[in-house]
């Protein structure tokens, strides 16, 4: 299976190095073609290996394929680890990318007009756009077959990477610049504290192998660490991987970046936001959750955050008018819930919710990338309205999405979404009955925003102006067949797969469990040993209060921004100043970034310039760089002259060399 | 005692050659001018089997053969094969320059070809004597390349220097030998190694032959104070001979070191320590300091050969199998950057002009955007930029020195290579920063040249990126 | 003291003097022939030693070859001698500094503390059926047949270099091809016929003088 896993990997590599260097030569249809038929054929071996571990017996692999180097005894490899976990992410991984290629082609079409008239840097945009897509497949792959820190901590980085360039895609944008700085800075954040977790697993463990530290890491359950008075090594280590994760995963408050990340084109939000980037953080807390299930007070802090994200978030979506970042705050949103349930140790429940999420999240982007494409670019919801007549497959498929989202019954979010909320329920770690209640609440809020999105922009009376109205029609194949096919997950797949996932544990492959769960933290087992299959659940569902926040934010949705909206279209206005303070709040993102950008930002700046002034350019340059510089060239310049080109001077040097050496050795 | 013929299979790459060079010699007799391209594909024919050769009766446990004169074990399959590849690249780039000047004759590849079998016998050697000669037999090939241009002032006066100082270092080097034979009765490595683990370090004949030996060692490598033909001889001779002199025989000379300095006399490796220690502090600081008031590219790049020997001394100093290996890498690793540099100043040559100044460098990115590439990585390389293999090459010698707790000395290497990385840097930027002059012609290589330079240049990134192979070979030979 | 050591005295002392001449005559024939000296003498400790077939190679090569060679070559180039030992006794005080200091340093290491007789005894003699030449014959042959060949490839490496570094054909050198004078056929190859039209007379020197302005053009 080595060669598989490695083609799975090394192929959309492949076509991003043809699509990225020779993408002037082989012009958009072969850098398209290129990449995507790299994408497709791991989508194809992925799926073939989810479909083996499903219906065959493959057995885990893991195994290093490459020895980078080894120092003091810490191996660094490249290797996979590919077990049912796994599996699972490649497939979802593959496929949403898969799906955001071939929609890509429609999007980008025309991506001339979006750079000033003979930019260098416009040239030849597409074929990169697919580069860099390609190779953020690949990196996703490596940081998702990781057997390794290492090798994690590489797809981590160049996830980090690949990201900011497509982030500041539009490099001409001064706005598409500042968001990917900010994503790039805010995520380095976040990694300074992943550097530091695996520098301290390499430091207690002495390596860098998955499987070697999860097997060591019962012996270091007591080991304590002179740090802060004495913390547990173990809670040490998760906290500093969860803040990775945090930077990842978008969590308060290092979320700040995620929505400004929408400056990027859409393809890549859906594919940063639903199925790749954003799902690290959370993938790698449920591969590392032998070490999390270690320390209680890692677990609390999840679940704090995770569910501070859950709700705050979702609240500052309703007063969004851009689609995207109507989209971008759900996503902020749904991953708080996954972390949450990350925090109640329900990692099975936070992997189907992000599977789940991946799917219907990256079909909400690309409909609102629909809906942008239609709109000649413009994003603002306001301007919208009544598109259904207009793009009917955008507005089916937009609606299956928003139903998942809000966890309509039998649509795959209600099961990811209600079996989360359940097992935070069930959590009895300090916090889980903020957690509950935040939870629960969120799901109100989500259905209320995420109506108000889609009754804005798919009902009412048109509100755009007469040229753009008039060039409204349905988008291109490209853009509507990913639609449909990222649709059909999106209602089924809660039903297909909850069973396997949360109640058989399918994950564990004979002896082989990647998810494991102490005994006093199994917060599923309610749900596991009163499953009477998906209809018991879904009307068991039906009379919990979720449910009913859900449809009450649907219908409230319904009334506000649909019937009154019709008859007075002031009242999104009206509602938001009523609000007053509120709206405020939520408007400046509960002040986040203008802290950052004042305190941080600032701060740093201030400090760099004394530095700068004090320290640099006084001490360093004048002083130590150009003054050695000086130093050494008049060294230099004198040392030369030792060379004379008389072959006697030589010959006296060889001999008075060999007199020094012998005096010092052999005399002496 | 009756002679198997098994005793030939370790040096059938050694036969190869002879066998090509003494062919090629004469079918130089035969051969009318416009065929002389025989002598060329015939040379690489030559190589290309003594590759295969190499691997094919490489492997496995050491074997001594030839009443213990030859020996083939690890660090002789990976050095034959490290020599052979370089040698390969560096006819391939001189081919060209030798058509231009009227140079292209069999003598060339002849004397090539002793040169490259005087070098397979030294990484063979296992007794002084194989070794000495091997040496000889090298040395004297490269004296004549060197003033292989007979028109050439430069090239007789820099030969003539090459051979007198050449002399004086055979001339100690031999006293050395002559002095351990008298302190342990043997020739043979293994015999003396023996013996001096009897006598110890209370023996001062051997220390004192010791110190001839390593004279040797540092005047075949160019070790400062021992280094002085090393400028003059690069500017003098022609470039091809510079590129041949330059690379491979760095190889040769690791093996010469480890040959004599390892496998004999490993028992007083704290005395030769100090003394390789004192050679390291003065080639770095010399090397790295000199090369930067150089104009002329040719005697840059003989600093920075100084330089580099300087760090491959700090390897071997080590004395423990990680810095052997080090060593090793950095040694294979040096040649092959030194042959990329050569083989671009090989291409930016022609008829009538040689390119041997900075200044000749000007540009090269307008004028040909791949070579420009290939050198910057060579640059980079030998500045010890990652993720080139010389950052690789240069982490992995700090660390065998830090690992014998001379932090100080890694600081001076790496306060040195700091000073050093400037030149290499100024070429970058003159590559790419400064305009070429508007008469320079364009650049026309053959396809072969381009495909040599190319992996040649690639590969210093490929190894930088995925050292490990390279590095667990050097590693398997000092277990 | 034995004939014995008295003839090694005698020798050693004549090849140290004769060494130290070669570098010291100022007329570089003079200083060839000290070197001939010293060699001859060297063979004589070589055959004190029983080594007499090496005391008589080296009288051969060396002296009967070599320093011939070197005789030659030294007398027919015009050496500068002045110009050649101008640094000499500027140089002299450092230069005998160090060697002193060497000779010191050699003596004290290879001196008899540690080569002496305790160290080193006195090998027996030899039976008097043995023969020098066929002992080195057969270590040759056997034990050291492979740095024995190596040897031979460096005598063809400097023959080849020699040719290659001094034989020169001179462009400017007419010669004839028999080959391609024997293919002479009768007719174009012996003999051409040239045609052209006929030249007016040589003008006059007085007259070009007179019109300098036609005659440069």
């Amino acid at each position: 299976m080595e060669n598989v896993y490695l083609t799975i990997v090394l192929a959309p590599l492949l076509g991003a190095i043809i699509a990225g260097f020779f993408g002037g030569r082989i012009g958009r249809r072969g850098a398209h073609s290129v990449t995507i038929a790299g994408v497709g054929l791991s989508t194809a071996l992925s799926l073939l290996v989810l479909a083996r571990f499903i219906w065959g017996d493959l057995p885990v692999y893991n195994e290093a394929v490459y020895t980078w180097m080894v120092s003091d005894g810490i191996r660094f490899e490249v290797g996979f680890l590919v077990d049912r976990l796994t599996a699972l992410m490649m497939a979802t991984v593959t496929f949403v990318s898969l799906m955001v290629h071939l929609y890509t082609i429609g999007y980008m079409a025309d991506d001339e007009h979006n750079w000033p008239h003979g930019a260098l840097t416009g040239k030849n945009s597409y074929q990169r756009f697919f580069s860099y897509i390609s190779l953020f497949t690949f990196s996703m792959l490596m940081l998702v077959m990781s057997n390794n820190f290492m090798q994690l901590f590489f797809g981590w980085e160049a996830v980090g990477l690949v990201s900011y360039l497509l982030i500041g895609f539009w490099s001409t944008r001064e706005t598409a610049i500042f968001a990917n700085m900010k994503a790039f800075l805010v995520n380095r954040v976040g990694d300074f504290g992943f550097i530091l977790g695996i520098a301290a697993v390499g430091m207690y463990f002495n390596s860098m192998d998955y499987a070697e530290v999860f097997a060591a890491a019962p012996a270091h359950a007591e080991t304590q660490v002179a740090l802060f008075g004495g913390v547990s090594l173990m809670t040490l280590i998760c906290i500093l991987l969860f803040i990775g994760a945090m930077g990842k995963s978008a969590q308060v408050p290092l979320h700040v970046w995620l929505p400004d990340s929408m400056e990027g084109p859409t393809p890549i939000s859906a594919l940063i936001h639903a199925a790749t980037m954003v799902t690290a953080g959370v993938f790698m807390v449920a591969r590392m959750s032998p070490l999390f299930e270690m320390s209680e007070t890692a677990l609390s802090f999840i679940l704090i955050i995770g569910a501070t994200t859950a709700l705050f978030m979702g609240l500052i979506g309703l007063v969004q008018n851009d689609i995207k970042r109507v989209v971008a705050y759900s996503t902020l949103s749904q991953l708080g819930y996954m972390v949450t349930a990350l925090g109640a140790s329900a990692y099975a429940a936070g992997m189907f919710h992000l599977m789940t999420h991946a799917f219907f999240k990256a079909l909400l982007f690309l409909a609102a990338g629909s809906v942008i494409i239609a709109m000649h670019h413009k994003q603002d919801i306001r301007e919208m309205g009544g598109l259904r007549r207009y793009m009917p497959i955008t507005w089916i498929t937009a609606l299956i999405g928003s139903l998942a989202l809000i966890g309509f019954p039998a649509f795959s979010g209600f099961f990811s979404k209600d079996a989360i909320i359940e097992a935070v329920g069930h959590s009895t770690l300090y916090g889980s009955g903020y957690a509950s209640l935040l939870l629960t609440i969120g799901v109100f809020v989500t259905a209320l925003y995420s109506f108000r999105m889609y009754f804005l922009v798919f009902h009412g009376t048109p509100r755009m102006d007469e040229h753009t109205r008039h060039h409204l029609h349905e988008t291109p194949w490209v853009v509507t067949v990913p639609l449909v096919l990222l649709a059909i997950p999106s209602v089924v797949l809660g039903w297909l797969v909850i069973e396997p996932l949360l109640v058989t544990n399918w994950f564990a492959t004979g002896d082989w469990n990647p998810i494991v769960v102490a005994h006093d933290h199994d917060t599923l087992h309610t749900l596991r040993e009163h499953w009477h299959g998906q209809w018991a659940f879904v009307l068991h569902g039906m009379t919990m209060p979720p449910f009913f926040l859900a449809m009450g934010g649907l219908a409230l949705a319904a009334v506000v921004w649909w019937f009154t909206f019709a008859k007075n279209p002031k009242i999104d206005d009206q509602l938001q100043a009523m609000g007053g303070p509120v709206t405020k709040v939520l408007q400046a993102k509960y002040g986040f970034d203008d802290f950052n950008q004042k305190v941080f930002a600032g701060g740093s700046r201030m400090l760099g310039r004394a530095l700068w002034l004090g320290g640099d350019r006084a001490i360093i340059d004048d002083g130590v760089v150009n003054g050695s510089a000086h130093r050494v060239a008049a060294l230099a310049q004198r040392a030369r002259h030792l060379q004379t080109g008389y072959l006697y001077h030589y010959a006296i040097a060889m001999i008075v060399g060999l007199v020094g050496l012998l005096t010092f050795f052999v005399v002496l | 005692m009756p002679f198997d013929a098994a005793n030939l299979f370790p040096i059938l790459p050694e036969i190869a050659i002879l066998v090509t060079a003494s062919v090629v010699l004469v079918l130089d007799l035969y051969l009318k001018e416009k065929d002389k391209d025989i002598n060329h594909t015939l040379t690489l024919i030559g190589l290309l089997v003594a590759i295969g050769l190499t691997g094919a009766v490489g492997g496995g446990d050491a074997r001594v053969v030839f009443d213990g004169n030859v020996v083939r074990d690890g660090l002789t399959d990976l050095l034959r094969g490290a020599i052979l590849v370089v040698s390969l690249l560096a006819f391939v780039y001189a081919r060209p320059w030798l058509k231009d000047r009227g140079l292209f004759v069999g003598e060339f590849y002849v004397l090539g070809l002793f040169a490259i079998l005087g070098m397979l016998i030294m990484v063979s050697a296992n007794s002084f004597l194989t070794i000495y000669l091997g040496l000889e037999l090298q040395a004297l090939s490269l004296y004549a390349l060197v003033a292989f241009d007979r028109d050439s002032k430069k090239g007789a006066e820099a030969a003539m220097k090459y051979f007198v100082l050449g002399a004086l270092g055979s001339g100690m080097l031999l006293y050395g030998v002559s002095m351990i034979y008298g302190a342990t009765g043997s020739i043979e490595f293994g015999p003396v190694a023996q013996a001096v683990a009897e006598q110890g370090m209370d023996n001062k004949v051997l220390v004192f032959g010791v110190v001839f030996l390593v004279i040797g060692v540092g005047f075949k490598f160019g070790a400062v104070p021992f280094h002085m033909w090393v400028p003059d001889i690069y500017e003098g001779a022609p470039t091809p001979a510079v590129l041949l002199l330059g690379s491979a025989p760095k190889i040769a000379a690791f093996a010469l070191a480890i040959r004599m300095l390892v496998d004999g006399l490993e028992a007083i490796q704290p005395d030769w320590q100090g003394m390789l220690l004192i050679l390291a502090v003065l080639s770095m600081g010399l090397g790295n300091l000199v090369a930067i008031a150089q104009t002329n590219i040719k005697r840059m790049l003989a600093y920075s050969t100084i330089s580099h020997v300087g760090f491959i001394f700090l390897g071997l100093l080590a004395g423990s199998a990680q810095g052997y290996a080090s060593a090793m890498f950095y040694a294979i690793v040096y040649a092959v950057m030194s042959t990329g540099a050569f083989g671009i100043l090989l291409i930016l040559s022609r008829k009538g002009f040689d390119a041997e100044n900075l200044d000749d460098l000007k540009g090269l990115n307008d004028r040909d955007s791949w070579y420009a590439a290939m050198m910057a990585l060579v640059m980079f390389s030998m500045a010890g930029v990652p993720p080139t293999v010389g950052f690789m090459a240069k982490l992995l010698v700090l660390e065998s020195v830090v690992r014998i707790d001379l932090v100080w000395l890694a600081l001076v290497a790496v306060a040195f290579s700091i000073i050093g990385a400037f030149y290499y840097l100024r070429v970058v930027k003159v590559i790419y920063f400064d305009k070429p002059d508007p008469d320079m012609p364009v650049l026309t290589t053959s396809g072969g040249v381009r495909f040599a330079m190319s992996l040649n240049g690639l590969s210093l990134l490929a190894l930088g990126l995925f050292p490990a192979t390279l590095l667990s070979w050097c590693q398997s030979v000092f277990v | 003291m034995g004939f014995e050591k008295f003839l090694f005295y005698v020798f050693a002392t004549i090849t140290l003097v004769a060494a130290g001449m070669v570098i010291t005559r100022r007329n570089p024939v003079h200083a060839v022939l000290y070197l001939v000296l010293a060699f001859i003498s060297s063979a004589a400790l070589w055959i004190l030693l029983e080594a007499e077939f090496l005391g008589i190679v080296l009288v051969l090569v060396y002296v009967g070859a070599v320093m011939v060679l070197f005789l030659f070559v030294v007398m027919m180039l015009d050496v500068d001698i002045a110009t050649l030992r101008a640094g000499f006794i500027r140089y002299l005080p450092i230069g005998a500094l160090i060697a002193v200091v060497l000779a010191l340093e050699i003596f004290l290491i290879v001196g008899p503390a540690n080569f002496g007789l305790q160290q080193f005894p006195a090998p027996a003699p030899a039976a008097p059926g043995v023969s020098n030449t066929e002992e080195l014959g057969l270590l040759l042959y056997t034990l050291y047949v492979y740095p024995f060949e190596i040897a031979a490839v460096i005598l063809l490496v400097a023959i080849v270099a020699a040719i290659r570094l001094t034989l020169r054909r001179r462009s400017d050198t007419k010669y004839m091809d028999p080959a391609q004078q024997v293919r002479v056929k009768k007719g174009p190859d012996r003999i051409r016929i040239v045609k052209m039209p006929s030249e007016r007379a040589a003008v006059p020197a007085v007259a070009a003088s007179a019109a300098p302005q036609e005659s440069t053009e």
